[in-house]
């Protein structure tokens, strides 16, 4: 079979053929190659997608269904920093939708050349595992709880000004953070460098530090 | 306890006995408790995906709920299908179906034969509480050529998703997106291009899936059915013809078990298109100068009894009539051997087998015996491209267990699913056969799984290429394995009825050699003395036209030019022919070259019986009046025959059937009544019980030569080629490939030619497919396009690079 994964990182595809040996049927590498799909390009292209089902034997469309199932495979492009805003019940409660609009309407103030240069994307998930610390957001899945509309703005309005290399929960916590669920101890987090979610086995830490690939940091 | 092999259940307080290991949605059916449901498909594998079907079962924690079409029943069961929780069970279900359904009924082709309609009436609670706003898409949206999807209309049956995979093996459907956002869909620019599209618009429960072209066309009250078989190739798939106001809408699978088992491949559904093409032949045509003018059914028929009662009867031949019912065939080879006094009579056109092989082999099998066979060798043409329903069953078998052996010259749809795909270079096959029947080192994992019985061997021709006596050492071998069963594999529509009504220059009616003497005398004491010279083949006729042997030719629906091996032969036998008078719906290469051309109707236009690869008869029904003054052959020869002072018997097809049940011994009772009231709707395999068959072929050994030469050619046949019907068919023309000569990288290096590369194929040029699957020292040509028809079918090929102008 011809790999049309040539546009992969090096690392990338060496990566993608140890995880396909580790299974007895190819297509059950799919989701840790979607996820390296997405430390590669940022988000799962659709080219991506057939580079997967190249790989693993089966179609384009059968990697699409699951890709799309899966909220955290992104499909399109992410700016530098992915703010989400949870609206779930507990969240909901505690004014996650003032804390959205905030958002969204904040983005839209900083619009203009200095967004277009990094970008912030925002979306609302589902649960995030903080209710008690409710309502609560994430810049690259690193946590910060008890925002509230006024912090979320001064947080988008940081995040355009300093531009951080490296998202650090802690320091997040502090400057726009609230009441916690409980303390969570220090946490031995490299912070996050990409929007992408940490998953060790796989070959990242904090979001892509190991991962590098392409997207040009 | 139940009797074996059933367990005893209650269902609603009666006690019933069903099959052991039945789904309870279909047991609790068999006894006549419905279920309702839209996942649940009998051909599919269960789901559980729209928990329409949910039913208390009760167990040792009390009863609960449960989707019936995943449970299977075990013995004591106790099931209840129509109790108050059951009830609002399924009314919720129902409420939450509709939550995102339009009500668009009204103009929803699904209208009036919709299952959610109809369990929306039946099982549902009337109203809903659901006053939001509806999710809408843009609709509609093609997933292929042939199929639309109106995607806010779907209820997540997954029943075309499991169609598209499971059955057809062409995952190009699936779902996507999650929760209410939930759709079924293609991805970006990979079309569900499948041969097998259409049965998803069948199985579809709502108005998700329609057909291009019958969307908007009809109600379903407005249409009528008739019950009758495709005659698109040899498997006859039953289907369910749909017409209002004399034309043909729509055609559907019917439930055939032992035929098609309800699907169809989309040529079967989509080929009738082709019917009421503006090119149809409506009048009859004689020759005047270069063209052709119109005429009365009167003059051609006395001008064709005329020019055929001027001529020895010996020197006239009569080629076709494999794609017409039995009653057609049986009064061309009654007419040719009786009115005419010829032998020389032929439904093949060189592109087949031998006739005895094809029409009497013994220990033939069935298309249901594949089921339970543990192992399917098939050697013959790609069945995906030829019988593509035999290929669905096949990939039936190979689901459920039984192991696969493919031999072929190239690349075939069942490769992927093979436990043993075995390739040889065109024209080597006697060199493989030997390997695999005498022993060879490397196949023994093969001669292996060949050993485990029951085996069913599919054996026919890969392609017109191959000498035709490959297959015959192919079923000698066949045959010594464990239980074989065999299949022979020709594609023609009812190539095996002709053959089995005698269009064969070796063969008389009822699978009678024409060596037989006790059966020829049999026939002469009904039909008068019969011609008692050699009758020739088609190839055979074709030279003794050049050679002034024979002077006049009919061609019944048949196109020596674009189908015998040498198209050159058969324009210059067609040249000489003093006369030649064809039978067909369309002008061909060949009925170009006709002094009369007769319409003939097409199988939807006509009545009788058809046979198929296994030998089984089913009744063909008109469904439609034929188009213009097209008539059926058997009715144009009995007047022809009237004309020429002699009586045929052949004015109606219940005629001809009566007297095929009394003359050809292998129909013996195999009359439309038998069909009617005995047989049923499965038709039935014939000799049936109190009928014997005379002729027995049994397949020996014979040495093949194999082919040697620079190239050999494999010329694969194609499902959608440019073949009469398909580039008669708006929905299936410009489907074809266009043309490429397909080469091992290592003879286009040898070569020095690359990809697109124009190269230079026994005088047609043809661009270069670089493809490893080719075996080397060999090319595969895609054989009746457009732009490959006029290679001839010889095993070895010239191939050269066109050099650039001087």
């Amino acid at each position: 079979m011809t790999a049309v994964i040539s546009n992969w990182s090096h690392d990338n595809q060496e990566r993608a053929k140890r995880i396909i040996a580790s299974y007895p049927e190819k297509r059950s590498a799919l989701m840790p190659l979607l996820y390296i799909a997405s430390l590669e390009h940022a988000y799962v292209s659709d080219d991506a997608m057939r580079e997967v089902a190249e790989l693993t034997g089966i179609t384009p469309v059968q990697v699409q269904s699951v890709a799309s199932f899966y909220t955290m495979f992104k499909r399109g492009g992410v700016g530098d920093y992915l703010v989400s805003v949870c609206t779930s019940i507990s969240c909901y409660l505690g004014g996650a939708d003032d804390v959205l609009a905030a958002v969204e309407s904040s983005i839209g103030d900083v619009a203009g050349e200095a967004a277009a240069e990094r970008p912030i994307t925002v979306e609302h998930v589902e649960c995030i595992g903080a209710c008690g610390g409710a309502p609560a957001v994430q810049v690259n899945y690193e946590l910060i709880e008890g925002v509230t509309p006024e912090k979320a703005v001064a947080l988008i309005k940081w995040l355009t000004a300093t531009r951080p290399e490296v998202i650090l929960t802690d320091e997040m916590q502090q400057l726009f953070g609230g009441r916690r669920s409980f303390e969570w101890g220090s946490t031995d987090s490299e912070g996050a460098v990409r929007p992408i979610p940490a998953f060790g086995p796989y070959g990242s830490v904090g979001g892509g530090s190991v991962g590098g690939g392409s997207a040009g940091r | 306890m139940a009797e074996h092999g059933t367990v005893s259940i209650i269902i609603n307080g009666v006690e019933h006995d069903v099959p052991e290991g039945e789904r309870l949605i279909t047991a609790a059916e068999r006894v006549g408790e419905y279920i309702p449901r839209f996942c649940h498909h009998d051909k599919l594998a269960p789901v559980g995906k729209c928990r329409m079907c949910l039913v208390e079962v009760e167990g040792p924690r009390g009863s609960a709920l449960t989707t019936s079409c995943t449970v299977p029943v075990t013995d004591g069961m106790v099931v209840h299908t129509e109790t108050d929780v059951v009830k609002k069970a399924q009314e919720g279900i129902l409420e939450f179906l509709l939550l995102n359904h339009p009500l668009d009924c009204s103009v929803c082709d699904k209208g009036g034969e919709c299952p959610l309609q109809d369990q929306a009436l039946a099982f549902g609670a009337g109203e809903s509480r659901f006053i939001e706003e509806k999710r809408t898409f843009t609709k509609p949206i093609p997933v292929s050529e042939l199929v639309l999807l109106d995607r806010e209309r779907c209820v997540v049956c997954d029943r075309c998703v499991r169609v598209a995979d499971d059955i057809a093996g062409d995952p190009l459907l699936e779902f996507i997106d999650r929760g209410s956002y939930v759709q079924i869909n293609t991805f970006p620019n990979e079309p569900f291009s499948s041969y097998f599209s259409g049965n998803t618009v069948q199985v579809c429960p709502v108005g998700a899936l329609t057909s291009v072209d019958y969307r908007f066309k009809a109600r379903p009250w407005d249409l009528e059915s008739v019950r009758s078989v495709s005659l698109v190739d040899s498997v006859q798939s039953s289907v369910d013809v749909h017409t209002s106001r004399g034309k043909i809408l729509r055609v559907y699978g019917a439930e055939n078990d032992a035929v098609n088992e309800g699907w169809l491949s989309d040529k079967d559904r989509f080929i009738f298109s082709a019917f009421r093409s503006p090119d149809r032949i409506t009048t009859p045509l004689v020759r005047d100068g270069d063209g052709f003018k119109e005429t009365s059914w009167s003059e051609a028929v006395e001008l064709v009894a005329m020019r055929l009662g001027g001529h020895v009867g010996t020197e006239v031949g009569a080629i076709g009539g494999a794609n017409g019912t039995n009653e057609e065939a049986f009064a061309l080879a009654k007419f040719m051997r009786t009115v005419v006094g010829s032998p020389h009579i032929d439904a093949q056109l060189g592109d087949g087998l031998d006739p005895h092989l094809a029409s009497s082999i013994t220990a033939r099998g069935t298309i249901s015996d594949l089921d339970a066979a543990s192992t399917i060798l098939v050697w013959g043409p790609d069945l995906k491209e030829t019988l593509p329903v035999l290929y669905l069953r096949v990939r039936k078998a190979v689901r459920n267990g039984a192991a696969l052996v493919v031999v072929s010259p190239y690349s075939t749809g069942l490769d992927s699913i093979a436990t043993h795909s075995l390739r040889y270079r065109a024209g080597s096959g006697p060199e493989i056969l030997r390997k695999l029947a005498h022993g060879d080192a490397g196949y023994e994992a093969v001669t292996e799984t060949l050993a485990n019985g029951p085996v069913v061997a599919l054996v026919g021709r890969s392609s017109i290429t191959e000498n035709p006596m490959l297959a015959e050492a192919v079923a000698a071998f066949a045959r010594s394995l464990p239980h074989a069963k065999l299949l022979p594999l020709l594609t023609r529509a009812n190539v095996f009825g002709a053959l089995d009504m005698g269009l064969a220059p070796t063969l008389l009616p009822g699978r009678v050699s024409t060596g037989d003497a006790a059966g020829v005398s049999l026939l002469e004491d009904s039909w008068g003395p019969l011609p008692e010279s050699a009758g020739k083949d088609t190839m055979a006729m074709l030279e003794a036209l050049i050679d002034r042997d024979l002077v006049a030719v009919i061609l019944a629906g048949a196109d020596p030019i674009r189908d015998c091996p040498d198209p050159a032969v058969a324009e210059s036998a067609l040249d000489a022919a003093e006369f030649v008078v064809a039978f067909d719906a369309f002008m061909t290469d060949s009925t170009r070259k006709a002094h009369v051309v007769l319409p003939a109707a097409l199988w939807g236009e006509v009545d009788g019986t058809v046979t198929n690869l296994e030998g089984r008869v089913q009744r063909l029904r008109r469904s439609v009046q034929p188009r213009g003054m097209s008539i059926s052959v058997s009715a144009a020869l009995d007047d022809i025959a009237r004309a020429m002072g002699a009586e045929l018997g052949a004015a109606d097809w219940q005629l001809i059937n009566k007297e095929i049940a009394a003359v050809a011994p292998a129909y013996a009772g195999m009359t439309a009544d038998y069909l009617t009231f005995e047989a049923g709707e499965e038709g039935a395999v014939v000799p049936i019980p109190g009928a014997t068959q005379p002729l027995g072929h049994i397949p020996v050994e014979v040495n093949v030569p194999v082919v040697t030469g620079r190239f050999t050619l494999h010329l694969a046949p194609a499902l959608y080629d440019a073949g009469v019907l398909v580039r008669n068919s708006h929905m299936l023309e410009g489907f074809a490939d266009p043309g490429v000569v397909r080469m091992h990288p290592r003879d286009a290096a040898s070569l020095a030619v690359a990809d697109g590369d124009l190269i230079d194929a026994e005088g047609v040029g043809l661009p270069v497919k670089i493809d490893p699957e080719v075996p080397e020292r060999s090319v595969v040509i895609t054989r009746n396009l457009d732009t490959t028809r006029g290679i001839a079918a010889s095993a070895d090929i010239r191939v050269e690079t066109v050099r650039g102008e001087p």
